[in-house]
């Protein structure tokens, strides 16, 4: 009875095995010559020699670089794939959204202002003052300041003057405008590069990251909720800004450097593409030194004097860097060198 | 509106440089700028081509679009120049440039970029028509003077067509009939059949 | 019509102001002449004058520390402005169609990293005048409106480098216009100077003897 059975069910799976392999057999044995058979693309085809250069041309499938008499740059490529979307880039992107970027942040620092308006000291000035930068510090700070606007100023004339500038001072004014800033830029550029240098050396000591700095930025450095925060000589917002600065600064240089030397004979491709991080970056760095601006003059009481005239007020100091207050404080414990009139103050080392 | 184009017949140009030379002597260009160039594709293997491109005088031309100056103008032939008494020099037509038309002089050792040179479609530039200062900073005006491009009317192989689109689009457009009709291999050629041959040929257009 | 003002009148006044300045100031500093020196000399003067000459080149070794910025940017800024001024190719053309008198001329590379050392120099020296609160106290107006002026002229210089715009040059002249008339009645005068005087002194303290 079983055994019946077993056999009827043997039976039919041979049969369905038979079956399937036919089905497959026959789909796959027509193949067998093609498999073997030499290809042969064109076979069948009339051959239009024209799509496959056009196809080559237009750099489709993959980069094509002909040969040429000519020596200069890319003179090889008939087909530059990369202009399009850099011209989109600077045109459609860069341009709006540059512009919006720093006025958004001048904004806020408006509306900040007129809100919360500079931030006082938690005492009265005490008259006393202690030195926050030597000579060199203070020197190497306004030289850096001084190379980047200028080469910020020129860059941005550059980036907007068509837009701004060409109505103002109609095309020829601005042809002769525009020359200026460009070869200004273009000559103060590496010069850029020193300041960075310097600027790295003077205060990277006191740049780096230390225990507090969390904790100041967790309570947005005083700013939104009130109150001072401890701090250091700089606190971690300061941090900030100069690693930004480095950092970028040093993008800038070396991709300004990439479209300043067009000789070295890098392809327009590396170009625009130093251009896009040149210009992102410059952006960014001029959006974000206005806080810094801000903050070192109208923003917070009594700020601008370190810069200027080297020396704070105690009650600053306290308010706004007490660790870095106490540092000194400790420090000058028994050789007792106040000085209260800065014009006399000669120690800076320079 | 005209549209002024060129176009390249690649199953024509034999890479022999003459319109290079041409547009050379005719504009007396500076050193290192060549307004013209003929690259060739795959030498020396099979399906080799060679074209030769110079400024194609975009309808929506991407330099104009970039230059910071703005300092391009299309004319009424939709021929693109540029005025370099206002030019810096920057670079970025070139850079955006489908064509790689943009050239720049004084490129010695470490020398910044001089005033952008390009392609006029021998029309000049945008000071008195054929005025000497006109020669000196653009070249020929020859487009002033009913004539067409120097470089195309000195294509031995009439490869190089330079002239209205429509006309341009025309003559190319037989020559295609032409080598369908040969390669489909009856040998029946439409300029032996009178069709389409000469008429149009004599208009201001260089076959 | 400021450009032949420039080319023109306001050159030849700019150049008679310098020269007849110029002159002027160092006729009338050598003619209050010498005073009676009454002590025996030790030497005749001259390996002071010569001393003095050389030795002011190198800081003084108490001081080397506390110089070292001057004596770096003051390298940079004196060395590239000189070479700037005389072999930069735009200035020997420029002399040459005045003068007919021509020099080789450094290569372009050399002419920008002139400049840049040049620019790098004076920012440096005058930020830190301006910084140190001694030189501060010690500046008048005349020092800051050299360097100022000095600034400036090499700035429209650095804008004019493209050479396609007469605007550009013009500016350049002009500015240096204003200083060659600024010039003689400066501190700037310390460019014709610097040598006579420290002669002077190197002779008025080697006569006696003693290392100025
Ligand atoms: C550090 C060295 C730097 C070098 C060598 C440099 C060089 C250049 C070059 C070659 C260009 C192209 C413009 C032209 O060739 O005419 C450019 C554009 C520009 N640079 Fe810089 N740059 C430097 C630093 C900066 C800094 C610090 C800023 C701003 C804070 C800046 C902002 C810009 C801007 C806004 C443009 C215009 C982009 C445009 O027009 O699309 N650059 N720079
Ligand atoms: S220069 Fe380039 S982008 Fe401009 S019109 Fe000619 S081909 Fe077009
Ligand atoms: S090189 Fe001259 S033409 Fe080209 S984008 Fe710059 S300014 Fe315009
Ligand atoms: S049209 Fe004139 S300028 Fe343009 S490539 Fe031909 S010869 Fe040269």
């Amino acid at each position: 009875m079983s055994d019946k059975k077993q056999s009827r069910i043997r039976r039919h799976r041979k049969v369905a095995y038979s079956l399937l392999s036919l089905l497959v057999l026959t789909l796959v044995l027509p193949l067998i010559p093609y498999a073997v058979a030499e290809k042969d693309e064109t076979a069948g085809k009339v051959f239009n020699p024209g799509t496959e250069l056009w196809r080559d041309v237009r750099q489709r499938d993959r980069d094509v670089i002909g040969t040429t008499q000519m020596k200069s740059v890319d003179a090889g490529v008939l087909i530059n794939e990369y202009g399009e979307t850099w011209r989109h880039f600077r045109m459609q992107q860069l341009v709006p959204y540059g512009a919006a970027l720093m006025g958004i942040v001048l904004s806020i620092i408006l509306l900040f202002y007129l809100l919360r308006g500079p931030l006082r000291l938690q005492e009265e000035p005490s008259g006393k003052k202690i030195e926050r930068f030597t000579v060199f510090e203070r020197t190497v700070h306004w030289f850096t300041v001084a190379i980047f606007w200028l080469l910020a100023l020129t860059g941005l004339i550059l980036l907007y003057g068509r837009f701004v500038l060409i109505p103002i001072l109609g095309a020829d004014g601005f042809g002769i405008t525009a020359s200026a800033c460009k070869e200004a830029h273009n000559l103060f550029g590496p010069t850029f590069l020193v300041a960075l240098v310097l600027l790295f050396l003077t205060f990277v000591k006191d740049n780096i990251y230390a225990r507090g700095d969390m904790l100041w930025l967790l309570k947005g450095g005083g700013m939104l909720g009130g109150g001072h925060v401890s701090a250091g000589r700089f606190n971690a917002g300061e941090k900030i800004w100069f690693w930004i600065a480095i950092i970028g600064g040093l993008v800038l240089s070396v991709t300004g450097l990439i479209l300043v030397f067009s000789i070295l004979g890098q392809s327009r491709e590396i170009m625009g593409l130093s251009h896009v991080l040149h210009g992102i970056v410059a952006l960014v760095v001029i959006s974000v030194s206005f806080g810094h601006i801000y903050l070192g003059t109208a923003g917070v009481e009594g700020t601008l004097g370190s810069m200027t005239t080297g020396y704070v007020d105690e009650a600053w100091a306290k308010s706004h860097h007490d660790r870095w207050y106490a540092e000194v404080k400790a420090a000058e414990d028994g050789s007792d060198k106040i000085v209260d009139e800065p014009g006399l103050a000669t120690e800076g080392k320079s | 509106m005209a549209a002024m184009k060129f176009y390249c017949d690649a199953e024509r140009c034999i890479e022999c440089n003459g319109c290079v030379t041409a547009c050379k002597n005719e504009n007396e260009v500076p050193w290192g700028v060549n307004r013209r160039r003929v690259v060739t594709i795959k030498d020396g293997e099979p399906g080799e081509r060679s074209l030769s491109v110079a400024c194609m005088h975009c309808s929506d031309a991407p330099c104009a679009a970039v230059c910071p100056v703005d300092c391009f103008y299309t004319t009424d032939d939709g021929i693109v120049l540029h005025d370099k008494d206002i030019c810096i020099g920057c670079g970025y037509c070139f850079y955006a440039c489908p064509f790689g038309a943009p050239q720049f002089p004084k490129e010695g050792a470490f020398a910044s970029r001089g005033k952008m040179d390009k392609c006029t479609f021998c029309a000049g530039g945008p000071l008195p028509d054929n005025s000497s200062e006109e020669y000196r900073k653009y070249g020929a005006n020859r487009i002033a003077e009913g004539k067409l491009p120097a470089c195309a009317e000195m294509c031995a192989t009439k490869a190089l067509l330079a002239g209205d689109a429509d006309m341009v689009a025309d003559i190319y457009r037989k020559r295609m009939v032409n080598r369908a009709s040969a390669a489909l291999g009856k040998g029946f050629q439409l300029r032996e059949q009178n069709i389409g041959s000469g008429v149009d040929l004599k208009g201001k257009v260089t076959n | 019509m400021f450009k032949h003002l420039v080319d023109g009148i306001f050159w030849d006044i700019a150049l008679w102001v310098f020269t007849i300045g110029v002159l002027w100031r160092i006729l009338s500093i050598f003619l209050v002449g010498n005073k009676k020196d009454l002590s025996v000399a030790r030497t005749t003067g001259m390996t002071g004058a010569i001393a003095a000459n050389i030795s002011r080149f190198f800081p003084r070794s108490e001081m080397q520390s506390r110089t070292r910025l001057h004596v770096i940017a003051g390298y940079m800024f004196h060395l590239g402005l000189f070479a700037l001024l005389f072999f930069a190719a735009p200035h020997i053309l420029f002399v040459e169609s005045q003068t007919g008198l021509s020099w080789p001329a450094m290569p372009y590379w050399a002419f920008i990293v002139t400049a840049q050392l040049a620019f790098v120099g004076l920012l440096l020296l005058w930020i830190h005048r301006v910084m140190d609160p001694v030189t501060r106290l010690i500046s008048s107006a005349d020092d800051h409106v050299g360097s100022i002026l000095t600034f400036i002229v090499m700035l429209t210089g650095c804008m004019a480098l493209l050479e396609g715009f007469e605007g550009l040059r013009v500016l350049h002249r002009f500015t240096v216009e204003l200083l060659m008339v600024y010039f003689p009645f400066s501190r700037l005068m310390h460019a014709f100077m610097f040598i006579p005087s420290r002669a002077f002194t190197g002779a008025w303290f080697g006569r006696r003897g003693v290392k100025a």
